[in-house]
Formats: C-alpha cells, structure tokens, sequence
C-alpha cells in the first residue's frame, strides 16, 4: 500500500506538469484577448494602441514557451503569477476564495455521500416498491432540471415566501465580520441546492449497484448460509457495491466542482466558481493555471484515497498502478 | 401492472414528442427570428396554448422546435461520450497492463478538470454554435463511462463463470460477446440514458453563462434562461412549458432505458428476494 | 479500511470547514445605525482612480477636481473654483484644508501625481485614450496646477471630475500591481472598511470630509451579477436601493421605482462597405421602417423612449429637428426602395441588380437587451421587404467582421457631445477598433466635429451641423434612449436621480449623492 502512494505521487509530477501545458495551449487556442476583457465596456472608447500598450505590459503576445518558462521560473519561487481577469496576485484570488469553495463541496460531499448511500440502499432493498419507484422518478426529473433553475425555485420558495433562510450572499449584507452562525445560516440553502442537484447520479448508481450484488452468487450464498436479511444487504450487498461507487465519487468531484459553479453564481458566493469562469473567459492563464493545477491535485489525492478504498471495499482487485 | 401503463404512457410520450418535432416543421415552421411586440407576454389561451414570451413569440410553437434541438444536442452528445467511453474503458479494462496504466492516467488528468469549464473553454474556443455545444459535451462526458466499463470488466474477470467459460473452451469472441458485452452494455446503456438529460442540463448551463446556443435560437435551454425573468414578472408560462417538456421527455426516456436493461440483463431472473 | 476512511475525510472536511470559517475579517463594528445596502451588477475591477475607477466622477470614495451636481453641471470639489480655461492652459488653484482619509493633506503634487500616472505607458490605464489632448501637467506651488494642452479642448473641463489620489501612497510602486488598488485613501466622502470580492463592499463615512459630515454612517454595496438573482434578493428585503432590468423592475410592497433619464443610447451600425446596407436607400428605408415605440413598450417595458441621434434630447445641444414620431412607416420605407431600384421578388424580398436585400445583423450574445433589439428590427425590416440575419455571438468573434456586417451597439454619456461622437463618426478614426468600425466618411461632419472641440464660441451650430448631417447619411440607426430603473426602499430621503452615462455602477448610478441620503 505504501508502494502504491509513492508510485502515485510519481505520476503526480508528470501529470500536473502535463496539465499546467495543456491549460497553456488551450489559452493560446483561445481567440480572447485579456486586454480586452481587462478594458470591459471601457473598450469600446479606448485608443487600440492603448490597449495594444497594455498587452505589451503584460507580455501576452510574447511567444507561448517564453511566457510559459517565466509562469514555471516564478512558481519554483512560490509566486503563481498575477491574475489579469481579477487584477490581484493570484495566491491572493485563491488565498480569499478557495476555503468558501470548499467548504461549500465539502459539506455537499459529505450529505450526497451519506444520503445517497442510505436511500439508494433502501431503495434496492424495496426495489420495484413505491419508495424505489417515487425516489427513482424523483432522481430522474432532478437530473433534467438545470442547477440554476433549482436554485431559483429554492429562493423562490424558501428565501421569499418563507423567509427562512437568506437569498444569497456568504454573510449578512449588513455584516461587518464573518461569524459561524451567519455563514452557516447562509450556506443551507446554497449546499442543499447542490446536494439535491448532484444526488441523483449517486443514488441511481448505489440503488442499481446493490440491486444487482444481491443477485450476486455470494451474496446469495450468504443468504443461503442463513444469514439475516439486513446482515446480507449491509454486509455483503453494499459492500459489494461499493467497489463501482467509490470510483464514481472520484469521478463525480470536478462535476460537483462544476455544479458549485452555477450554485455560486446564483446565491453570488464569493467562491472560485465565479472567477474561473470570469478567468477562462478572459484568458487569464496564469489564474486558469494555478486553479487547474490545484483542482488536479486535490483530485488526484481524492483517487488514490478512492483506489485504497477500493483494495479494502474488494479484495479481489490488486491496484499495481 | 402499473409498471406497465407507466411503460405505456413513456411510449406514447415519446413518440408523440417524436412525431411533434418531425411533424411541426413541416405543417407549422417556425421563423426563428420572428418577434411580435404588439402581443407580449399573454397568457396561454386557445390562441397560444403555452402564451406567449416577452417578445410576443408563443411559448408552445418555440418549445417544440427548441425540443428538437435540445433532444438532438442530447442525444448526439451522449453518444459520443459513451462510444468514446466505452472504446477506452473496454480496452483498459480487457487489455490490462500497460495500456490499462496509460489509460487510467489520462482518464484522472482528464477528470481532475472540472468539465463545465472545460466545456466552457471548449466552446469559448469553437465559439458558440451547435455544433461546439455537442463537441464540448461528448468530449467531457466520456470519462465517468470508460471508468464504469472498465471497473466492471475488471470485477468480471475475477468472476468464477468466466473462469468456467474459458476453461470450459469458450473462444476470446465468445467471452466477450455472450459473457462480457451482456455486463457491461446495460451499465452503458444506463450512463448513457442519464447522459441525455445530463447533456440538455449542460446545454442550458452553457446558455445561463452566456456561452450557449446563439440566443435567438429557439432550444430549450434559452428559452428557459429567457423565462426566468418572467418568473419574477408573473407569466410563469414562458420557463414552465418548455422546463415541463424537458422533464417529461427525460422522464419517459429513462423509463423505456431502464425497461430496455432490465431485458437486456441475462440474470434478471435469478433475482434474490431478501 | 473503509471505516477507517470515512472518520479520517469527515474530519479533513471539518478541518477545511474550520479554517475557511476562521478567516479574518477587516470588518470592526462601529456605527450603531443600520448601514444603507446597494446593490449593483458591476462590480469594480480596482478601486484605484487611476487605473479606471470612477472616471466619470461620483466615485463615493474619491474627489475630482471638479464635480458634478444634480444637473450635471460642473461645480468646484477639490479646485476652490472652476478651473480657468486659457487656450491651451488650464489652471487649478487646490481648496484648502482638505486631507486624505489617512489625514495627510492634499497637495498640488497629488494632482500632478494622478495625472501623470494615467499618461504613464509603464501604467495600465485605459484613460490615457481619454486625455490623449494632455500634453503636460506641472505644479507651480503647493496648491496650483497647471494643465497644458496640445491643442485646443472645449470640453477639457469635463475631464477633472477623476479622483485624485496620494502620491505618497503610491510613489515608487508598481501601480498595475499596489496593495492600494483594493485597499485605497481617498479625500472622498466614504472610506474603504473591507472589500469581499464577488461579495460586497463595506464603506464607513469620512466624518471630516470637506463637503460636511455625510448623513449615512455606514454603507454596504452589494454585488450581485445575475439580474435575476438581483431582483430575488431585493424582494427578500435585503437592499435599499438596487438598479433591476425595467421588466423586473416593478413596484412591490414597501419599496419604489425610479425611471432615470439616461444619455445611454442603442442602435445598429450600419458598415459602409456592405453591398446592401451601404446604399443609402437601404439605410433611410430601415430608419423609418424601425417601430420604435413598440420597441421602448415591448423590448424595454417602458423604460425608455426613441433615439434619432447621439446627442440625448436632454442635452443643450439636441437639435430639435432631428427627431420623429417613434412608430413605423413601412409604406415610406417601401417608397424609398422602389424609387432607388430595389423591388420585391416571389418571397416578399427586395433586390437590386441581382444583389437580394439581406445582411446579418450581429450582436452579443450575452446582452439580452441587444439580442431583443436585433429581433425587433429584424421584425421590422421584414416588413419593408429587407432580410436581416441575426447573429449572436462573442466579442471576439464580432470584431473582425465589423467592418462588413451590422452590428447593434451601444454609447452615450450626458457629459458632452465630443465625448463619443468625435472618434465614433470621424474618418480619420475609421477601422479603428471600435471607433468608427464601419468606415462612415463626411467631410460636412469630419469638420462639424473638429469645430465642436476647438471652436468654444461656436459649438451650438457646430453640433446642429453635425446631428443634421448624420440624420441625412444614416451611418447608424438610432433605436432608443434607456431609462435606468431602481427600485429604492420607501423612506429612503434624499434620492435626486440625474440624466445618467452608458456606463454606471457603484459610481455615477442614482447613488450618486449617496452621502445626502436619509433614511426614515
């Protein structure tokens, strides 16, 4: 097991090299001009040799190796670059956005997780029952329902006509320091949306996954054995199911990355969401670059955790990589 | 006996959705760029059963023509993510080894890039148009597919009956086509399903950040985005219709795929009941 | 393993909970009265005049040296007097006793400081486009500042309302890249307290500020991009004044809208090297087969009225007789096109010597105001038998096509006349960027123009000259003036909207005499 981790971290290398290369090259595909986007409205009244200075300024027309081996040159100094898009350090971007991020993916993590094995258990226990039917029907129509739209109907709902909880922001408008409470109160329905809009994919998989381990030849086995009803389902069904599952929530974190995107923009949570997309459509490479790689490498250790888990879930699969 | 007129009412849903959208281009076409200032935001009536928007375009005649470009974008899209999916799963998961490593590399590169931003990038790329919506889509979109494909492949080929299989003399083409492809379609045929929807949620993502389908045109997604504001202004109907046909049709869809896997599944019968 | 797993990610996501939480804050409670919330959809990129904040004055954190007042006539702020004027010199004597929020006193160096910065190329400032007639800037003492022009500017004035910045504060550094920039010291009403990007901005009033103690203690802008999600959030009571699009823009309880008259104006270029839109039969006809009153009531809800030309019918110099009725005249627009040769063929589509009537009409793709205005004339040209093609697309995609295809645009600001309009319709400007991108060329307005800037006695009759000749050459198709619509909280005093620039937001919006208000 220690083998395996040092061979991963092994890889890391190349691959994050990999990606900050590619992050690089789509950058210089993209027909977007940073200058431009830095100008906003104010473009369309500026002189084109001023903005033609401002490039010159940034070195954005210099030829990608160059400005790729002076981003490289400045990392090794633990300086990720300055953000055009947000005119700041980067570190400073990430440094004031990351933790919102976070916390906002960790905690709908952890509810999707927990719900999604419980219900989906439930469910493929029940199969063909009106939980099953109702929970499946349910996942359907959530997955055709856009984030955005689920976010809206849940201000709409709870925000407005309830009241109960606050419509957007991370603290009270009026508030002059962050405190727990407040950001917790803000956060429900922001991660709710979330956890409601990502759930589906988990519980469709976990329900159909354990449905099928208990078809499975030792789980029948252990039922002939004369094992308890629950025993077999806990015990062995899920267990067995759990081998597919835990590759999905490896897969499914930069989906979920995705969703907060969305869930970030409609409750305006100060978080990375916003600014990669203001980033990407700005061509700001060094931005792009630094949250790229760290979304790469949380990742990759969210795999090797997955793949560790996966060695204990099914002891029947030796990972060598 | 539910079941079925569940099973029924999914059918007769989608083909008449089907028959809507080949049918209404030619009996009723749609000038895409029309708009009628003088009849702005009515209420469904005989007239406009699904009202009309804030540019006085009925709301039901646009939600037919943005279904059949969503459904296409939908379709189209899922299944080049589950080819390409299915392609590098089937191989990582049958050849093992080496290629199994490479493969499985690329796939966690690939996958450690949020892919709504990805897709973004793509699109911002192509610039906006049909065409780099769908692409955007099934370039990130295959990735959850290969991995499924090949875990499950891997799992099999621990499973004693293809022990059995092989040293009961089965030829390669034989394992793999009544032992192996048996397994792993439904699995595919599953991501794919949920794709379809996945991909018209992406197609409307894209159109909510700016980065859709061209603004005019009439797809679901757009004209959903449009609808929103009238949501606040009262006339519910502009983001309802269209947001109800989405459902429905994704709906009746995973319905028939999920029927279509159950047969398709050979142990289905040796169900257990706990 | 697995139950060792699951304990160990809870507690890493407790931990990333804890520390996301924990960070600190600038913010210090102070004022006991609730603080008056805004809420915009732009927020600033700096907060550094000089590299583009508050250009056009109000800027709550910053004084120019001149201001702007209810009327937006210009009035002293730092210059104890308007400035003099004398050909091409111009000069400021500083009011005295006035001190920056960090309580150093401002000086003639500060001036000059924030000027030359702006002309720095090392800087990267976008006004340097607007101040390309400054030659030099000087201090003669410590409260006098000389401005020397290269040439003659009428409307040179107009250009001091920019917030004057320390010197001490920013000499010696990177300005592109200063901690200032975010955290900035202003002589202005209102103080910085802290600035959650992509969340709000927290101000706190300067208590010894120049122009008297301001009447709201503490005040919050909020940002919120989604228009949407703007107008959810006013709903829920969260803001007290709030700029919505004029179709969410509606009355609720407990709260009010405010229609303001802006200079802001919306039209379609219409490039001269296109085959169809460049005749001039074509560009007549599409100007009065456009229904502009079904335009402000359908696209705009009200919020707005029609346009002729650039300059907004508010302004001293609007000639009256560049004007009309606002609604369609389809059967002139038809009599047009018959009389220059161009006739309907089978499919109710005009031609003329094999050339069909179409071209595309392109606008961005993320404006919805600009893609429902392109509909609307596209509606409409249908009607007088011209085809138009709209297409929505990126920025970048719709800059090298300008010089070939319409496009839907939009500029204006109250200030003055030369401000816009001498790079957007001179020739020499022609393909420049977004001046001027489809190469409209006249002599009659190339000199109208120039008479404008350097001619004070007579800039009546140049910019009647100007608005008669472009109405006759059709270079654009002016479609309408915006209303900007608020919604602003009952019992707030002291609102006093004035005629607003295409460009606004926590600056130069209805807020602008933010540090006036009361609230009951």
């Amino acid at each position: 097991m220690i083998k395996l981790v040092r061979r991963r971290l092994a890889v890391a290398v190349p691959v994050l090299f990999a990606t900050s290369i590619g992050m690089f090259l789509l950058g210089a595909a993209s027909p977007m001009d940073p200058a431009m986007q830095y100008a906003g409205a104010t473009a369309f009244t500026t002189d084109p040799a001023n903005l033609a200075q401002i490039r010159a300024n940034w070195g954005v027309d210099d030829p990608l190796p160059v400005q790729y081996a002076r981003w490289l040159g400045n990392l090794f100094q633990g300086d990720l670059g300055w953000s055009t898009s947000r005119h700041e350090p980067v570190g400073a971007v990430i440094a004031a956005r990351a933790g919102w991020t976070l916390l906002l993916i960790g905690v709908t993590l952890a509810v999707v997780l927990a719900g999604s094995l419980l219900l989906g258990t439930i469910a493929a226990y029940r199969r063909g029952g009106l939980f099953d039917r109702g929970i499946r029907a349910a996942a359907y129509a959530v997955e055709s329902m856009p984030v955005f739209w689920l976010a809206l109907a849940a201000i709409a709902v709870f925000a407005l006509a309830l009241g109960w909880f606050p419509a957007g922001g991370l603290t009270d408008v009026t508030a002059t320091s962050t405190t727990f409470g407040d950001v917790a109160h803000h956060l429900v329905l922001p991660v709710a949306v979330l956890t409601v809009s990502q759930a589906p994919w988990f519980l469709l998989f976990v329900r159909d996954s354990v449905a099928d381990s208990l078809r499975d030849d030792h789980v029948l086995a252990a039922r002939a054995r004369g094992l308890r009803g629950r025993t077999v389902l806990f015990g062995h069904a899920l267990r067995t199911a759990l081998l597919p599952f835990l590759t999905l929530v490896g897969t499914h974190l930069p989906e979920l990355v995705g969703g907060s995107v969305l869930v970030e923009t409609v409750f305006s949570l100060p978080g990375l969401g916003a600014v990669s997309v203001q980033a990407a459509l700005g061509s700001d490479f060094p931005l792009l670059a630094a949250i790229t790689l760290i979304t790469t490498a949380v990742v990759l250790l969210a795999n090797l955790c997955t793949d560790l888990a996966y060695t204990a879930a099914d002891p029947r699969v030796r990972i060598d990589g | 006996m539910a079941d079925r007129t569940l099973l029924r009412a999914a059918q007769l849903t989608l083909v008449a959705a089907l028959g809507a959208t080949l049918l209404v281009p030619v009996i009723w076409p749609l000038d895409q760029s029309a708009v009628d200032l003088a009849h702005v935001g009515l209420s469904p009536s005989p007239g406009h059963p699904g009202g009309t928007d804030d540019l006085g375009r009925d709301v039901l005649h646009r939600s037919i023509y943005g279904l059949r470009v969503s459904v296409l974008v939908g379709i189209v899209a899922a299944l080049a993510a589950s080819l390409l999916g299915g392609i590098v799963g089937g191989l990582a998961g049958l050849l093992g080894g080496w290629t199994d490593r490479v493969l499985m590399r690329l796939i966690d590169t690939l996958a450690a890039l949020p892919h709504l931003l990805l897709g973004i990038f793509i699109v911002a790329m192509l610039r906006p148009s049909l065409g780099a919506v769908i692409l955007s889509i099934g370039l990130t979109h295959w990735l959850s597919t290969a991995r499924i494909v090949r875990s499950e492949l891997l799992s099999l080929r621990t499973r004693p009956f293809i022990d059995a299989a092989i040293a009961g003399g089965a030829s390669r083409r034989r394992v793999l086509t009544r032992h192996l492809l048996p397994h792993v379609l439904p699995k595919i045929a599953l991501a794919t399903t949920l794709m379809i929807p996945h991909a018209v949620w992406h197609e409307t993502s894209l159109s909510f950040l700016g980065l859709g389908l061209p603004p005019h045109l009439a797809s679901l997604g757009n004209m959903i985005n449009d609808g929103q504001r009238s949501l606040l202004t009262g006339s519910w109907w502009a983001s309802i219709v269209p947001g109800l046909l989405i459902i429905v049709v994704t709906l009746a869809i995973a319905a028939l795929a999920t029927r279509w896997r159950d047969r398709l599944d050979p142990r289905a019968r040796a169900e257990l009941d706990l | 393993m697995l139950r060792r797993t699951l304990p160990l990610t809870l507690a890493l996501l407790t931990a990333v909970s804890l520390t996301a939480c924990s960070n600190p804050d600038a913010g210090t409670a102070s004022s006991s009265t609730k603080p008056l919330v805004v809420a915009t959809a732009g927020e600033p990129d700096t907060l550094n005049p000089i590299l583009g904040y508050g250009t056009d004055g109000a800027s709550l954190i910053f004084d120019g040296l001149v201001a702007r007042d209810a009327q937006n006539t210009l009035i002293p702020a730092l210059a104890a007097e308007l400035p003099v004027v004398n050909g091409t010199t111009v000069t400021a004597e500083l009011r005295g006793g006035v001190t920056f929020h960090d309580g150093t006193a401002l000086t003639a160096d500060d001036v000059v400081f924030t000027y030359r910065s702006v002309m720095d190329p090392e800087v990267d400032s976008l006004l340097r486009s607007d101040l390309d007639m400054l030659d030099k800037v000087e201090a003669t003492d410590a409260s006098t500042v000389v401005f020397t022009l290269k040439y003659a500017y009428a409307p040179f004035l107009q250009r001091l309302v920019l917030g004057i910045v320390p010197a001490k504060a920013l000499t010696g550094q990177d300005i592109n890249k200063a901690a200032f920039n975010r955290q900035p010291v202003g002589t202005g009403p209102y103080q910085v307290t802290a600035w959650t990007p992509g969340d709000k901005l927290q101000l706190t009033a300067n208590d010894t500020w120049w122009g008297g103690k301001p009447a709201t203690s503490a005040v919050v802008v909020a940002f919120v991009a989604d228009d949407n999600v703007r107008a959810q959030r006013t709903r829920a009571g969260e803001f007290d004044a709030v700029e919505l699009a004029p179709k969410l823009a509606t009355p609720f309880p407990g709260f009010g809208v405010h229609k303001v008259p802006t200079a802001d104006y919306r039209g379609v270029m219409l490039p001269m090297k296109n085959p169809v839109t460049g005749d001039l039969a074509v560009r007549k006809a599409l100007n009065v087969a456009a229904d502009r009153s079904a335009m402000v009531t359908g696209v705009l809800a009200g919020a707005g009225e029609p346009a002729y030309g650039p300059v907004p019918p508010t302004s001293e110099y609007a000639e009256p007789s560049v004007a009309g009725t606002g609604s369609a005249d389809t059967a002139a627009a038809g009599k047009l096109l018959d009389d220059a040769g161009w006739t309907a063929g089978a499919d109710g589509i005009r031609a003329k010597n094999g050339q069909r009537a179409t071209f595309t009409l392109m606008y961005p793709a993320t404006d919805s105001l600009r893609k429902e205005l392109a509909l609307a004339v596209t509606a409409d040209a249908k009607k007088a038998g011209i085809e138009i093609k709209p297409e929505g697309l990126t920025w970048d995609a719709i800059t090298p096509r300008m010089r070939s295809d319409a496009l839907i645009m939009g500029f204006g600001n109250p200030y003055d006349p030369d401000f816009v309009s001498y790079k957007l319709f001179r020739s020499d400007f022609a393909e420049q960027g977004y001046y001027n991108p489809g190469s409209y060329h006249s002599a009659v307005v190339d000199q109208a123009l120039q008479d404008g800037r350097s001619r004070p006695d007579n800039r009546k009759d140049a910019y009647t000259t100007f608005q008669k000749q472009l109405a006759a050459d059709v270079p654009w198709i002016f479609l309408t003036y915006l209303q900007h619509t608020y919604v602003v909280r009952d019992g707030v005093n002291g609102v006093s909207p004035r005629v607003e620039a295409h460009e606004h937001g926590v600056e130069n919006s209805i807020w602008w005499n933010l540090h006036t208000w009361t609230r009951a």
